[in-house]
């Protein structure tokens, strides 16, 4: 069998071979002959060439583009600074970023929630913000390190089928969903970053013992565990389960896209408790940024009254910043029965996580 | 007298324009094995395939042991033919040993079938490689596996694909005879399907020449080979050469002589006479006016191949001792002892 | 005297080719078929090794995940679905393959090209696009509510949601093994049976069915590997494999260490299910390798052609027109309520060109490999054939994450642009290429590749002119397979693509979840209508090819 091998043949699939596989692959045995600062000059090089005037910025984000590639467009002409963005969801941005540690592209992380954010800061990875950035929002909406800060805020909200319930069968306490009476009747994402957040302000404020005990309680009513926010609420929608914990925004894109008579609506626990948290998408600036001036600057402009106000009329969120109006469609923020919880102390999600675990709600 | 093993009736079979086979009419004696040979492409695989039942007839009937199995209104599926066949490319299982590609044919149930499976086996040669796989075996022992497992079933009649053409030569002889030997020995009546005439003419009790689809000729060997009914079955059978002549009042006059034989044409007929290499014999003669082109020595023979004085060849035996260089003049001369069969020219060109 | 020429040219020919092999610089030569073949290898274990760096980094509180009893439990979830959705796609797809290739089925040549095309239905879409015309407040229910008074349909989540998704999406694999066989299966066989007394019926438990093993087994390979790796469907469908808690572990506490012991545990779980194809593939050698000369007959259904009609109908509506069909209603819906589609011609583009050129590196890295294995068949080189399998149960973002790692510290001048991107897509679809290219080798007899050279043709002629063609089937239906899934591939394209490269795929996930149907609509069409193409062309060309060779 041996001798049936003919050298051409070889030859052929060698060139082929090195032509559009063995590339990528060749290259990856030779990283130690380079010299990091090399590298490091070298891309400085490229991005100074790139655009002599404004520099570059790279922005990882965990939020979707459809929500905020116009807004980073807007900087991007507004300043001249050429932006290169990846999407990615919340967790899979922080996971990259981990990986890459010191030698990650990235300037800028803009996370859909506290989690990623508080996962990035551990690993140290950001850079302390200036005061002048920090200053802008409310102490509890920033890291209290300084390492990140809230962008736009969204509550925890109740969806409920308008068919099946009205408010006035809907309590005021999140306690009362361990009812028996809601068994089969709830639905939540328990992997959702901001759901866990939410537990995490339990925790804080009830306890573990209350927090696993409330757990528990809804565990035992067999509640429908979806994915995400988004297919909990097209399952309230849908009324599959009469009602959802999520957050407030995503009701509005299903109102946009099926109209009014869309059969779910969001319902505000005025109780004060952690089950009506206002949480944050927030960013951080990444300390091996090689653009740190036009990280600062794009932060500055997130914070800004233009970008606060196109997060209030654009993505139903609440804008963080003082002297920008709400959307009409949402209930004020001042008006909201808030937790006094900081975002920054509910950096525990393993905790959390494990307690879901615990309760059989997370595998 | 017993039931035929096979009878087809007026069978004929086509497929779309090509015509597959016509108007077969054959009968089958039990013991008998017939023989059924022609060139590729002229319906010998299909007539078999009819009988097997993998195809049915347009037209006519085929009997199994007097049983009525196809007719163009019913037919009998394969597996209740009572048939036991073997393949050209042997078609052995090969997800199952030698010894289950043997008792596949036999029932579960049967108590027997380890004893039959066995005394098969036996008989083909093959105990001691009952648990082998086919890859695992060489082509001799593939063919008697399928042999093997075409009989162990007891079937009424055997069919024969071309069974050894994936031989190799010595092998073919050995098989054939040890193939013969052991369907004689059981009894079983067996149809072969060749294109090779010696192994036709070694095989079958009876032989059935085919041709475009028709049997030209049904007899037994001996018949076939000296007294063909048609031109084709002479061309067929042996190394024929063709003399042309006329026919005349004593005889037949060719260009090397006149050849006396009765003929039933009438005079003046032109007609052609079948010669095999052993009808003619040469002696070598100064200002002969045929000529020696070539000599093809065989061991047991040489066979030289002559040219006449219009240029028309001619093949003859010589002795393996006899010896004449190319060029040779001879004078060709007929030693047959039979009728040589003579063909009208008239006839041929005519139909 | 011609006899001593026929040995004279004999001997010289036994000459030159020993001159040949003599001349032949066979270790050189070997290595540029090993050195390819060994550097595939080498990426696909990439992941591996960054694993066990992760797990061995973490300590020894990684492993505590893998520990807990939990595990066993996901552990048994996974097999038993891997173990349903192989059992119900071959329910589905032997009969299907059966009934386009061997009877008169009505539209045979209809079905044949419709029948595998759900296959290029992304699970997180199929998944989706399922729970909102099945589930329990859904499409049928609507459809119900009326006329039955039906409110709530059984709940379609769990093991039999993720069943329904992952079969009707993944048994176009079977089928298209399956179809292969049953078109390469020697006639003689089953007539053999017949003449042997044996009913239909039993020919094709007892011979049939037996031939169509290897098919089979591979086949469910497939099939049992991408259930393991599969995550949107069991996202949405809430079933617990391993594939999903590993993503529970990024997503929520980003614990990387115990997610890489977790998916160590899939790669174990992976060999184990390599060494029983390898075992299935047995002791006795089937299929022979030459196509028969003679194509199986085509049997009458008679009065089973109208169930067989409806079987087919059902399949092909469930998997192929429902998904679609509601993907269309979104996408009218949309435009209707004054939907702008955006760029999305540059957006397939880039589709095209990664999975294009995936599909193009997948298989200059299976060539090779292949042949090393089938016409070398040794220890290493069959060593080498298993490798390639290595990374194929590992889910997307692990293998994603690998590079990421790699290419951000170790060659960060590839990091972030479409080299690396496709390196990702090798390394994910390697076997399915792998797999097509190795039988349709074992089909070519070595003895035509030397007839080529004993007339006189270089090697280089040989492979190009002979060797091939031969195998061509093979390449281009492999290349479609790793094409196609490459199309669809979510996880490994958000992390590894340049930024500012959006592909189908991403568009249709940054839409969906979102919650912006509508918007993700014409993505997700456009990504199964031109993934679809491929494969709908291939088997429209054999047809065609068929029907001349009759």
């Amino acid at each position: 069998m041996h001798h049936r091998f003919n050298l051409l043949t070889l030859l052929l699939l060698g060139a082929l071979i090195v032509g559009a596989c063995a590339g990528p692959n060749a290259t990856q045995e030779t990283p130690a002959a380079t010299d990091p600062e090399a590298e490091t000059e070298d891309s400085a090089d490229e991005t100074s060439a790139d655009d002599a005037g404004e520099g570059s910025l790279v922005i990882y984000s965990g939020r979707s583009e459809t929500l905020v590639a116009p807004i980073i467009e807007q900087f991007a002409n507004a300043t001249g600074i050429e932006v290169e963005v990846r999407y990615g969801s919340t967790s899979e941005m922080a996971a990259i970023l981990l990986e890459e540690g010191e030698n990650s592209p990235a300037d800028i992380f803009w996370a859909q929630d506290p989690g990623g954010l508080g996962a990035v800061a551990d690993a140290g990875l950001f850079s302390t913000l200036p005061d002048n950035l920090l200053s802008r929002v409310d102490p509890r909406f920033a890291s209290p390190e300084g390492l990140w800060v809230g962008i736009s805020g969204r509550a925890r909200v109740i969806v409920y089928n308008t068919e099946m319930l009205s408010t006035d069968d809907l309590p005021d306490d999140i306690v009362a969903f361990t009812d028996p009476e809601w068994a089969g009747r709830i639905g939540f994402a328990p992997s959702n970053g901001s759901f866990q957040t939410m537990v995490t302000g339990m925790r804080e404020a009830w306890g573990e013992d209350a927090t696993r005990d409330w757990l528990a309680g809804i565990a035992a009513n067999g509640p429908s565990l979806y994915e995400n926010n988004t297919a909990t609420v097209t399952a309230v929608g849908a009324g599959e389960v009469e009602v959802g914990f999520v957050n407030h925004y995503y009701l509005y894109r299903f109102l946009a896209e099926e109209g009014e008579s869309y059969p779910a609506r969001n319902f505000y626990l005025n109780d004060g408790g952690p089950a009506s948290l206002v949480m944050v998408a927030g960013a951080g600036q990444l300390a091996s940024s090689q653009n740190p001036e036009n990280a600062e600057r794009f932060l500055d402009f997130l914070l800004s009254t233009v970008a606060q106000q196109y997060f209030a009329s654009q993505t139903y969120e609440y804008p963080l910043v003082e002297g920008v109006v709400t959307s009409s469609l949402l209930t004020p923020l001042s008006e909201l029965n808030t937790p006094d919880i900081a975002l920054g102390d509910l950096a525990d999600l393993q905790g959390t996580v494990e307690l879901l675990q615990e309760v059989g709600l997370l595998p | 007298m017993t039931a035929n093993a096979l009878a087809l009736n007026n069978v004929s079979k086509t497929y779309g324009v090509d015509i597959g086979v016509h108007n077969l009419n054959l009968e089958l004696a039990q013991d008998h094995i017939l023989a059924l040979v022609g060139p590729s492409g002229c319906g010998k695989t299909t007539t078999l395939r009819l009988i097997a039942g993998f195809e049915r007839p347009d037209v006519g009937s085929i009997h199994i042991s007097d049983r009525l199995v196809a007719d163009p209104f019913q037919t009998t599926p394969p597996e209740q033919r009572g048939i036991g066949m073997v393949f050209q490319e042997h078609a052995l299982f090969p997800h199952l040993t030698v010894g289950d590609n043997v008792a596949f044919g036999l029932r579960r149930r049967d108590a027997s079938r380890t004893e039959r499976v066995r005394f098969m086996l036996a008989l083909v040669g093959l105990e001691a490689l009952a648990h082998r796989f086919p890859h695992e075996l060489s082509g001799g022992e593939r063919q008697r596996v399928a042999l093997a497992r075409a009989l162990v079933p007891q079937p009424a009649l055997v069919l024969l694909d071309e069974p050894f053409s994936n031989l190799d030569a010595d092998l073919r002889l050995k098989m054939r005879e040890e193939v013969r030997v052991i369907l004689k020995g059981i009894q079983t009546p067996a149809i072969f399907v060749t294109h090779d005439q010696d192994e036709a003419l070694f095989m079958g009790d009876q032989l059935a020449v085919m041709h475009a689809g028709r049997i030209e000729q049904i007899g037994e060997p001996e018949t076939i080979f000296h007294v063909p009914e048609t031109r084709f079955v002479a061309e067929f059978m042996g190394e024929t050469d063709f003399l042309e002549g006329e026919v005349k009042t004593d005889g037949i006059q060719t260009e090397i002589g006149l050849v006396r034989q009765e003929v039933g044409f009438a005079l003046g007929t032109p007609v052609e006479l079948a010669l095999r290499p052993d009808d003619v014999s040469i002696t070598p003669k100064v200002g002969a006016a045929s000529l020696v082109l070539a000599r093809r020595f065989t061991g047991a023979l040489n066979v030289y191949r002559l040219r006449l004085p219009s240029g028309r060849l001619l093949h003859a035996f010589a002795p393996h001792d006899v010896i004449y260089q190319p060029g040779t003049p001879v004078e060709i001369a007929l030693s047959a002892r039979h009728k040589l069969a003579c063909f009208s020219r008239q006839a041929a060109t005519i139909s | 005297m011609s006899r001593l020429t026929v040995r004279d040219l004999w001997s010289t020919g036994q000459l030159r080719a020993r001159q040949a092999r003599f001349l032949l610089p066979s270790q050189r030569a070997l290595f540029l078929l090993w050195i390819p073949s060994g550097l595939a290898a080498g990426a696909v274990l990439l992941p591996i090794l960054y694993l066990l760096i992760r797990a061995l980094g973490g300590g020894e509180s990684s492993w505590e995940i893998v520990l807990r009893p939990q595990t066993l439990e996901t552990l048994w979830r996974t097999v038993w679905l891997a173990f349903w959705v192989t059992v119900l796609s071959i329910a589905i797809a032997l009969p299907l393959a059966w009934l386009t290739t061997r009877s008169d089925l009505p539209g045979r040549r209809l079905w044949a090209v419709l029948t595998p095309l759900p296959l290029v239905v992304p699970s997180y879409v199929g998944a989706y696009l399922f729970v909102s015309a099945l589930g329990p407040r859904g499409l049928l229910q609507t459809l119900l509510e009326a006329p039955f008074g039906i409110t709530r349909l059984p709940d379609i989540y769990g093991l039999p949601g993720a069943l329904l998704v992952l079969t009707l999406l993944n048994y176009p694999f079977l089928l298209l093994t399956l179809r292969a066989a049953l078109l390469r299966l020697d006639p003689a066989l089953e007539e053999a049976a017949a003449s042997l007394g044996l009913n239909r019926w039993q020919t094709f438990w007892r011979v049939t069915l037996p031939q169509l093993r290897p098919a089979i087994t591979t086949g469910s390979l497939l099939v049992v590997l991408y259930v393991l790796r599969d995550f949107g469907a069991v996202a949405i469908m809430r079933y617990n494999t391993f594939t999903r808690v590993i993503y529970i572990q990024y997503q929520n506490s980003f614990n990387r260490s115990a997610a890489a012991s977790l998916a160590l545990v899939l790669i174990v779980l992976s060999l184990i299910v390599l060494i029983l194809e390898l075992r299935a593939r047995g002791r006795a050698r089937l299929a022979s390798p030459n196509r028969p000369s003679r194509r199986p007959a085509r049997l009458p259904l008679g009065r089973w052609r109208w169930p067989a009609l409806l079987f087919c109908l059902a399949i092909v509506s469930v998997s192929l027109v429902l998904p679609a069909g509601l993907l269309a209603y979104w996408l009218l819906r949309g435009l209707a309520a004054g939907e702008v589609l955006g760029d999305l011609w540059a957006t397939a583009g880039n589709s095209l060109l990664a999975s294009g050129l995936a599909a193009l590196a997948a298989l200059t890295c299976a060539l090779p490999i292949s042949i090393l294995e089938v016409r070398r068949h040794n220890a290493a080189s069959r060593l080498l054939e298993r490798i390639s399998y290595a990374a194929f149960a590992l889910p997307g973002i692990v293998i994603a994450l690998a590079l990421v790692f790699f290419g951000a510290n170790y060659v960060p001048s590839l990091y972030q642009t479409l080299s690396m991107l496709v390196l990702a897509y090798v390394i994910l679809f390697l076997p399915q290429v792998v797999g097509t290219v190795r039988t349709s080798l074992l089909q070519v007899h070595p003895n035509m590749e030397e007839a080529g050279r004993g007339l006189g043709k270089s090697a280089i002629e040989v492979f190009a002119r002979i060797t091939l063609p031969m195998v061509r089937p093979g390449i281009i239906s492999g290349a479609a397979l790793v094409f196609l899934t490459a199309m669809k591939e979510l996880p490994a394209t958000l992390l590894l693509a340049p930024s500012g490269f959006p592909t189908l795929a991403t568009s249709v996930w940054s839409s969906v979840s979102e919650a912006f149907f509508a918007r993700a609509a014409a993505p997700a069409l456009l990504l199964v209508l031109l993934s679809s193409l491929p494969l709908a062309l291939i088997e429209i060309r054999q047809q065609a090819k068929d029907k001349i060779v009759r």
